[in-house]
């Protein structure tokens, strides 16, 4: 029983796709994997997606700046997250894959802060959540 | 790990008692089953508008994890029962503690249990795309759709010739410029406003009332559709809307919504000739509930049904400004150009 369950579950929670607001693949490109080391430079707060502008210093020394998309911001805001969220100068590290033009923007599948914590959990304060519901 | 996503156990009994009562319910019934349904409520009473109107304004969520169709596994199984529906609470609530207290996400990224591997994208929970991470509009349905199938029906030869010369010609051409992407993409226009379908995130709407008028606000993309119900006919027939012209009138507690002049553009499903009609049914304080009817004769073979709890949240509803940093349109054109330059390249070799 307990297994029938569990295929019941998987087939609801697979058969509702979530995607974003675009066609993933058709922005970036899988085959271009990338982990980066910066500063937060700025966040644009923005819809459809957030973006997390960051400066990453090269191997020789030169530093880039980097666009990474991330989540909508209403949905952020809701789970307690605000503009101050992720001040510049944040030290993150930013696991991804580089956009299809080539360019310096990237999607960021996790980031975390330097001292290992991911970004933006424990800050969340679900509205569906009991003990944290005002 | 407790049941912190997902509000009380009693909420959700109330939801499941509702949906208990749900078959009773298909779409298409007149309001005398909903009106029946409202009453088991007997604590409840709906409350009307200053002019007499039953009450169904306030910020609500449609946000669930029913999908629309029923998936071919679950084929002749409409409802979950409680135990089923227990177990998916508890099954969603684990695999979100699990990427918390393990700081890991799962394999595929994506949030989604089963997905496939590639499924590259954000860490869903950590970008608050996880449709769990938001309140949900539990049920025991295993498909939106309504009826021992729960798919949307064949289509017609006609509709089907039609739209695989559509997919013919677009082939090869689908990142030529913005007009080849899709509506969504371009931030126009999504198929979550007329039927109000769940959308992945921000699946909010805001209904708020006037003297005979209803209008519905949908977060995403941020269409406001405004619903005149003094009587009125539709518009000529001659003018053609992306969401159609929708009148409404009330039955009892219920507003009836119809929908027509939709364009040949419509996003939904690439139907021409459009008919809906839907009805919104306050069932208890947090709760409407909703169903709808789509027919389109050269489009399906015949029409279909769905239905949905919509359940009341706090706050307000905020504005999704999708053209305000809508890179990824452009982001998604320069890389369509790159990859053409780089298969030229390796052509010319």
């Amino acid at each position: 029983m307990k297994t029938k369950l569990f295929v019941l579950v998987g087939l609801l929670l697979t058969a509702a796709p979530a995607w974003a607001h675009h066609a993933f693949a058709a922005e970036f490109d899988q085959s271009r994997p990338l982990k980066l080391k910066g500063t937060v430079v700025k966040w644009e707060v923005t819809n459809p997606h957030s973006w997390i502008h960051m400066d990453v210093k090269g191997d020789d020394g030169k530093v880039v700046t980097w666009m990474i998309e991330g989540g909508s911001p209403n949905n952020l805001y809701r789970l307690g997250f605000t503009k101050d969220s992720l001040p510049p100068g944040s030290e993150i590290v930013v696991e991804g894959y580089q956009a299809k033009d080539q360019s310096t923007r990237a999607v960021g599948k996790s980031v975390t802060f330097a001292d290992g914590r991911k970004l933006f959990l424990g800050l969340q304060a679900r509205e569906s959540d009991p003990e944290t519901k005002k | 790990m407790n049941s912190r996503y997902f509000g009380s156990m009693a909420t959700l009994a109330v939801v499941v008692v509702l949906m208990l009562l749900a078959p009773a319910l298909a779409a298409g019934q007149d309001l005398s089953a909903a009106a029946k349904m409202t009453t088991t409520h007997k604590a409840w009473t709906p409350p009307r508008t200053a002019d007499g109107q039953p009450d169904l304004q306030g910020v609500w969520t449609n946000n669930t994890v029913t999908p629309l169709e029923r998936p071919k596994e679950l084929a002749g199984k409409e409802f979950y029962t409680d135990a089923e529906l227990e177990a998916l609470a508890k099954h969603e609530r684990e695999r979100l503690s699990r990427i918390e207290d393990e700081g890991q996400p799962p394999a595929n990224h994506s949030g989604v249990e089963g997905a496939p591997a590639d499924d590259v994208h954000y860490d869903f929970s950590q970008f608050g795309l996880d449709r769990g991470q938001s309140k949900l509009a539990w049920n025991r349905r295993t498909s939106i759709i309504v009826g021992p199938e729960g798919t949307i029906p064949t289509l017609t030869a006609e509709a089907r010739t039609r739209l695989a010369e559509l997919r013919a010609k677009a082939k090869g051409h689908e990142f030529d410029g913005p007009e080849n992407l899709t509506l969504g993409a371009r931030c126009l226009a999504r198929p979550n406003v007329v039927p109000l379908l769940p959308t992945a995130y921000n699946s909010n709407l805001q209904i708020v009332q006037g003297t005979g008028y209803v209008a519905i606000e949908t977060e995403e993309i941020h269409d406001v559709r405004i619903i005149p119900t003094d009587g009125r006919p539709h518009i000529p027939k001659s003018v053609r809307q992306w969401y159609g012209d929708s009148v409404g009138h009330w039955e009892a507690n219920t507003l009836v919504i119809d929908t027509t002049n939709f364009t040949d553009l419509s996003p939904f499903r690439g139907a021409q000739n459009l008919h809906m009609i839907e009805r919104l049914t306050r069932a208890d304080e947090d709760t409407i509930l909703y169903q709808f009817t789509v027919e389109d004769p050269g489009m399906w073979t015949k029409p279909w049904s769905g239905e949905l709890p919509i359940t009341k949240i706090d706050g307000q509803l905020y504005e999704y400004a999708c053209h305000e940093a809508n890179y990824p349109l452009a982001n998604t054109l320069r890389g369509a150009r790159v990859a053409e330059e780089q298969a030229a390249k390796k052509a010319a070799k």
